[in-house]
């Protein structure tokens, strides 16, 4: 029981000093910081003790505090899905525009065609906004 | 404006077919593995090459956005690479853009002919015809038909995210945010063996129905 108290608090710390220590951590927000912080927190005191995990799932309704746990994760894996989708379809829609501007770009140079005075509609938006 | 990809069989006559009418051909390949680039340049078509292969969709949006950069380009185009559409529905298209107070003109299977296509085909296009009529408040016989003609106005408000074979859903969708004065009008659909061959699976309705009510979700 010690062993796989270690083995897990072991493998929770790890994941937190590599998401601190990540070069592009200053971009992610604080908010999402302080949600991993806790979240990290709470797996240590349910690895340490799981009685408080059960009574927690008493207090809810759920009969064993390993089926609360489950659920939980069930929630946070939906999240995260989701999450996952929409921020790969916004960088494949970064990527597109931008492969899409040196497509354009290069075969307007290669016809010879004056493009100067051609706004590029995505800055126009960005002054706007 | 026709996006293509491994289309090196066919685009040549497409081209020349299209310029027969046609004063301009965009032809945006999207990253083909093919002689696909070689042919377009071959017969005579402006030719935008991506990087990447990115989907029809992502390839349309290049098209329109190369095609507004010309100056003297007052009507637009699209058409499949794949030899289904005839130039005599672009000419009509193209001729009821000039005299009506129209923005879009849009084709459609089920006011005209569709020759070769099976009847499960036609079933599943009926059905994505009553799904898009319910999700975007515009009322067509045919959602998803590549055959369109719009003027400036159009092409230089369109702006199509989608990147794969949503983007026709999506087009009607940004018909409705952006009111153009669309109109249907029947049109030919040759299905040849080579098109449904390299046609889209009937499964793919279901991408298109997902993405389609994902985007409602995430717009609103």
């Amino acid at each position: 029981m010690i062993i796989v108290q270690f083995l897990l608090i072991a493998a929770f710390l790890f994941l937190f000093y590599v998401a601190i220590r990540s070069r592009t951590a200053h971009s992610v927000s604080a908010s999402k910081k302080l949600l991993f912080f806790a979240l990290m927190a709470v797996l240590v005191v349910a690895v340490l003790a799981p009685g408080l995990v059960t009574s927690v799932a008493n207090l809810v309704g759920v009969g064993r505090g390993t089926d609360l746990v489950l659920y939980l994760m069930a929630v946070a894996f939906g999240f995260y899905v989701v999450n996952d989708y929409l921020r790969g379809q916004d960088s494949r829609n970064q990527l597109h525009r931008l492969a899409r501007r040196i497509a354009v770009l290069e075969a307007l140079e290669r016809y010879g065609i004056d493009h100067r005075d051609e706004a590029d509609p995505d800055a126009v938006s960005d002054d706007v906004g | 404006m026709v996006p293509v990809y491994n289309e090196a069989e066919v685009i040549g006559s497409v081209i020349a077919d299209v310029l027969t009418v046609c004063p301009t051909i965009v032809c945006v390949n999207d990253g083909s593995s093919d002689a696909s680039a070689a042919e377009i340049v071959k017969a005579g078509g402006y030719l935008v090459d991506h990087p990447i292969n990115m989907g029809q969709g992502a390839a349309l949006q290049t098209g329109i956005e190369f095609a507004r950069a010309l100056p003297h380009i007052q009507r637009f185009v699209t058409f499949d690479a794949d030899g289904q559409h005839l130039v005599a529905d672009a000419v009509r298209m193209l001729e009821l853009l000039a005299t009506e107070e129209l923005d879009i003109v849009l084709g459609s299977r089920f006011l005209g002919d569709t020759v070769g296509a099976s009847g499960a085909k036609k079933l599943l296009l009926k059905a994505a015809v009553k799904f898009s009529n319910a999700t975007s408040g515009i009322r067509l016989t045919d959602a998803h038909n590549g055959l369109r003609a719009f003027n400036r106005h159009v092409a230089e408000t369109m702006e199509i995210t989608a990147s794969d074979m949503t983007h026709a859903s999506e087009i009607i969708e940004l018909i409705a945010a952006n009111d153009y004065r669309y109109r249907e009008v029947p049109v030919t659909i040759h299905y040849t063996d080579y098109s449904t061959s390299k046609g889209q699976a009937s499964v793919n309705a279901v991408n298109i129905a997902v993405d389609t009510l994902l985007r409602r979700v995430t717009r609103s």
